[in-house]
């Protein structure tokens, strides 16, 4: 019953469109202008919106069903490359390497963001030094120092032969040949890398607080972690928000890390999905597997984002009506 | 200001004089390192001493170089001459009609005459010729250094995968890392290459590889070349997984290991470490007197083009790189041994020496993986090749999936 | 602000925090010491597989070879030739994409036309396809508009990829920024353009700086962009960067590709230095007082 009257209510309002129509015919001209202006304003981003992404999804999702090989073919196959990639074990082993992946990059990196752009933020000497030593790794090429982060953490020569050096024989650390250990090696290296931007924007949300509440907080007598957690943290939501969707497209499209670290090995215990897709794209000549496989990563970051997405929309509609 | 009119004056008049010469060819490749440049520039050499003008477009990496060079060709500004290798990686450019053929000028030079089969049957599709081949790499070549196996006391090269198998031992016995490796899939390849031709033998190999036939993959033969494969892989070290091959050839340089599975290009290395074959190292072709050479090589395809200009430059080019003595300079500096066998050889490392002689037997010239399969089913094998080294994967699975990858 | 005048007590909290930094300093550094030492040994050297060591024979060879004499194809001419390719790339691909994210930002948080969320919704999810996947329907695209190969072209491209983020950056940023000051801006009679111009840009210095980082360095460290829509004329240093260091079976002269790639960061790197003013406390807070 409840459920008929709740259905009853949604069919009985008025669709969005009419909301929207009625809205623009109701809207004095000068709003109308206004409203005008700003879509003028966003037309740079309608025209790469509707063109290059959308298109582009549509122009891949369309090749996923084809047999497509170096260029695109007319030969549809129905299912046949997404049937294909779920029984291929290398891109099965790829989903689960880039799940286990993500949580822990983006959680090592917010935290080890946040608390270097809270520690410089505390009127440290020498900060422009320190800041510039935390964002450099970002500035280099992946190509150069993936490799010397293969020697680091490579058994013959590298880290655990130093320490054992150093006078402990018994120590290893050959994470980077083991199967199952392979994937934190480039967790450890690509939070090197994303750390420090990660901080810098941090920082920038950071800087952006007003001394005011400081000021306040220290003559309320605060203990000054209750102020970050309680206070600054909200604050900083908005660029929380950012940082985190920004680690997330790196996880998503993570492969250069892979390539110069690994390779994907030993064998294919480091595959991930971008490098799985950009395989078949060049070296094997298969863009019609390569589009399955990014429709599928697609998908899969829709369904994780969408319900986090409609939560938040239907709590600010909530807060609208209020 | 009057300097500044001299030099517009000079460099108009050295532009003139540019456009004035010959033929204009861009062309895109993957020839990058210092030893590869230096080859490359007997093409660019000869061609610009021939009246015509090198434009070069060098892109590291062969997968990046022939998407670029694809994208190109789709974009409308097709190089004139683009890299692929000696495979079925252009295959679909010549079937969407995007290639130029060279029919010409492959007639006027008789190449059915000379290239041997392999290669002859990869550049000529359909009855016509889309690309120019102008090496051969031999990926298989056993390295030994010298050091080690005195070290270890081994008195002879082996001549039988046994006796391979008991210099390895008596090299694990010394101390010394047996089998140099780089832990990269496409290395794993090519030891896998190594062992089903030399001991599965060329009538197993083109079964396999040519005729993909399910019966020979799932039979005794090919399972123990399977296992014998993986029986090599107890003799490589702990940290080979990643290893660049270089790295692995450093350790025959240093004496730290005995032998290394690699492709002819492995002589540049050795040459930077100012060390010498016959002296310092040693090179095998393969095991018996009727070992296969493997070829696996480079070619130039011409996209297509209706430009007067380009496409004479494209034949130019075509005619120029297949020349007796550019083919014996390009392959002295880069490692490789000419497509044709009527050269003098006397000026090349006897590693080379070796491999021409054992081309002029027909029997023994095979080609790689890549001349035989098309790159999605490469990509497969070498997938499941390099899943069985590293993990414990029971052998049966294994010629299941093989078979499986390569029906298609 | 008194923070300079009092001087600050050496409490266990103050030795923590420097501990924390020096230790992360460390852990950072370590593979920039690995890269240095590498790019000062002979290649002898580096064979003998000890990365830690210092150089036993220090050599500069690496250096001038990475700049000026490395193989790059048949030319060896090192990695400078693309270098002013890669600035003339860099500028517009970084000016452009700023104002553009701003002005969406602006429009998105403040003004929120109809329907425009639709649109930041596609484009963030947009954000997630790799650049590759798009390669192909690109080149159709700027081949059927005439900008295929030329440098307009790669700035296009550049715009294209970066509209997600950057379009992220500043709006989260605004929603930061308290509506009464935007509403108080339009009770004086401010139109569209001129609050964009006059009140929100220069309160977006921050934020301005952060995006500038990212994309000059994304667009300075991009090589396949560059390599596929640039045109030959205008290929970027990174082109010749990874000709010379990366090789299918061609020699790796490992001390060339160290040196070779710290010279090539070293323009984003003096960005990030140089940015350190911007990173002031109360330009913000000033304005929302003021």
């Amino acid at each position: 019953m409840c459920r008929w009257k709740k259905y009853k209510r949604t069919l009985l309002q008025p669709s969005r469109i009419e909301t929207a129509l009625r809205t623009v015919m109701t809207l004095k001209p000068k709003q109308l202008f206004r409203q005008l202006v700003s879509w003028a304003a966003l037309l740079p981003l309608a025209s790469t919106v509707l063109v290059a992404y959308l298109g582009t999804v549509l122009w891949s999702l369309n090749i996923s069903f084809t047999n497509s090989r170096t260029f695109p073919s007319d030969q549809y196959v129905g299912w046949a490359q997404y049937q294909r990639l779920f029984d291929n074990d290398r891109w099965l082993l790829s989903l689960q390497n880039l799940a286990l992946y993500g949580v822990l990059f983006i959680a090592a990196c917010m935290v080890l963001g946040f608390l270097l752009a809270v520690f410089i933020d505390q009127k440290v000497m020498a900060e422009g030094a320190l800041r510039t030593v935390f964002l450099y790794p970002y500035a280099m090429s992946f190509v150069a120092t993936g490799l010397v982060w293969q020697w680091l953490l490579n058994p013959g020569n590298g880290i655990q032969q130093a320490v054992r050096q150093m006078g402990y024989p018994d120590f290893t650390f050959d994470w980077i040949i083991d199967q199952d250990m392979v994937i934190y090696t480039i967790v450890i290296a690509t939070v090197w890398q994303a750390s420090g931007l990660v901080m810098a924007l941090l920082l920038a949300g950071l800087r952006g607080i007003d001394e005011e509440i400081w000021k306040a907080a220290r003559i309320d007598g605060i203990p000054t972690w209750r102020v970050y957690v309680s206070i600054v943290l909200p604050m900083l939501g908005p660029t929380i928000a950012t940082v985190f969707v920004l680690l997330f497209t790196a996880v998503v499209k993570v492969f250069d890390s892979v390539v110069s670290m690994t390779q994907g090995g030993p064998g294919t215990a480091s595959e991930v999905p971008a490098k799985f897709i950009m395989d078949h794209l060049f070296g094997r000549a298969n863009i019609a597997l390569a589009s399955a496989g990014s429709m599928v990563l697609l998908l899969t970051v829709l369904a994780l984002v969408a319900p986090f997405l409609y939560a938040r929309s239907r709590a600010r509609r909530r807060e609208e009506q209020a | 200001m009057k300097l500044k009119l001299l030099t517009l004056a000079l460099s108009t008049g050295f532009a003139a004089l540019a456009h004035a010469a010959g033929p204009k060819a861009e062309v895109i490749h993957w020839w990058t390192s210092g030893g590869e440049s230096a080859a490359v520039k007997t093409f660019s050499d000869a061609y610009n001493a021939a009246g015509g003008v090198w434009v070069d477009t060098a892109i590291s990496i062969g997968d990046q170089a022939r998407s670029v060079a694809v994208n190109r060709i789709i974009g409308g500004n097709p190089p004139t001459a683009a890299q692929f290798n000696t495979s079925k990686q252009f295959l679909d450019l010549v079937e969407q009609g995007m290639l130029n053929n060279v029919d010409d000028v492959a007639l006027r030079d008789g190449w059915d005459k000379f290239l041997p089969e392999p290669v002859l049957n990869v550049v000529r599709v359909k009855g016509h010729f889309y690309a120019a081949p102008v090496n051969i790499h031999m990926p298989t070549w056993f390295w030994y250094s010298k050091a080690a196996f005195k070290k270890a006391g081994i008195a002879a090269e082996p001549r039988t995968m046994d006796e391979l198998f008991a210099v390895l031992d008596k090299l694990k016995a010394a101390g010394l890392i047996p089998l140099a490796h780089g832990g990269q899939p496409w290395q794993e390849s090519i030891v896998f290459t190594a062992v089903l031709a030399n001991l599965g033998g060329a009538d197993l190999y083109l079964k396999v590889l040519r005729d993909r036939d399910a019966k020979a993959i799932q039979g005794d033969a090919f399972k123990n070349v399977l296992l014998t494969f993986k029986r090599l892989q107890a003799y490589v070290d702990k940290a080979a997984p990643g290893r660049n091959w270089n790295d692995a050839t450093a350790l025959l340089i240093t004496g730290k290991a005995g032998v290394q599975i690699m492709g002819d290009w492995t002589k540049g290395e050795f040459a930077q470490a100012k060390q010498l074959p016959g002296r310092d190292y040693g090179c095998i072709a393969g095991f018996g007197p009727k070992s296969p050479y493997i070829i696996q090589g480079d070619v130039f395809v011409f996209p297509k083009t209706t430009n007067a200009e380009a496409i004479k430059a494209q034949k130019m080019m075509a005619g120029l790189m297949l020349a007796p003595t550019t083919q014996v300079e390009f392959s002295i500096r880069k490692g490789s041994i000419p497509v044709r066998t009527d050269v003098d050889v006397s000026r090349m490392d006897i590693c080379a020496q070796q491999g021409l002689a054992i081309m002029k037997d027909k029997s023994r010239q095979l080609g790689n993986g890549e001349v035989y399969l098309n790159p999605d089913q490469n990509g497969s094998l070498s997938d499941i090749l390099t899943a069985y080294w590293n993990k414990n994967v029971p052998v049966e699975k294994v010629q299941k999936d093989i078979a499986s990858a390569l029906k298609n | 602000m008194n923070g300079n005048a009092r001087r600050r007590r050496l409490t266990p909290a103050r030795i923590g925090i420097y501990a924390f930094l020096l230790t992360a300093a460390l852990f950072f550094l370590l593979p920039l010491y690995i890269m240095l030492v590498t790019s000062f040994k002979t290649m002898d050297e580096i064979r003998l597989g000890n990365i830690f060591a210092l150089p036993v024979s220090v050599t500069l060879e690496p250096w001038t070879t990475a700049w000026s004499q490395a193989c790059t194809g048949v030319n060896c001419n090192g990695i400078r030739g693309g270098f002013w390719n890669s600035v003339l790339i860099a500028i517009p691909s970084t000016v452009l994409p700023i104002l553009l994210g701003a002005l969406n930002g602006y429009a998105l948080s403040f003004w929120k036309p109809r329907g425009a969320n639709v649109l930041f919704a596609i484009l963030m999810m947009g954000a997630f396809i790799p650049v590759q996947v798009m390669m192909y329907p690109l080149v159709r695209i700027l081949a059927t508009l005439g900008l295929f190969s030329s440098l307009p072209g790669i700035v296009t491209v550049h715009i294209i990829f970066s509209m997600p983020v950057m379009t992220l950056l500043f709006r989260n940023y605004y929603l930061s920024i308290p509506q009464e000051l935007f509403k108080a801006a339009r009770i004086d009679g401010g139109g569209f353009w001129r609050i964009f111009a006059q009140l929100m840009l220069p309160m977006s210095t921050p934020m301005i700086i952060v995006a500038a980082i990212m994309q000059v360095t994304g667009v300075w460290n991009d090589y396949i962009l560059g390599l596929v829509f640039a045109g030959r004329d205008n290929l970027p240093m990174t082109v010749q960067l990874n000709n010379v260091i990366n090789t299918t079976t061609g020699e790796r002269l490992y001390n060339v590709n160290m040196a070779a790639t710290i010279l090539t960061s070293m323009v984003p790197l003096a960005i990030y230095f140089f940015s350190g003013r911007w990173f002031v406390r109360g330009i913000a807070a000033g304005a929302v007082k003021g």
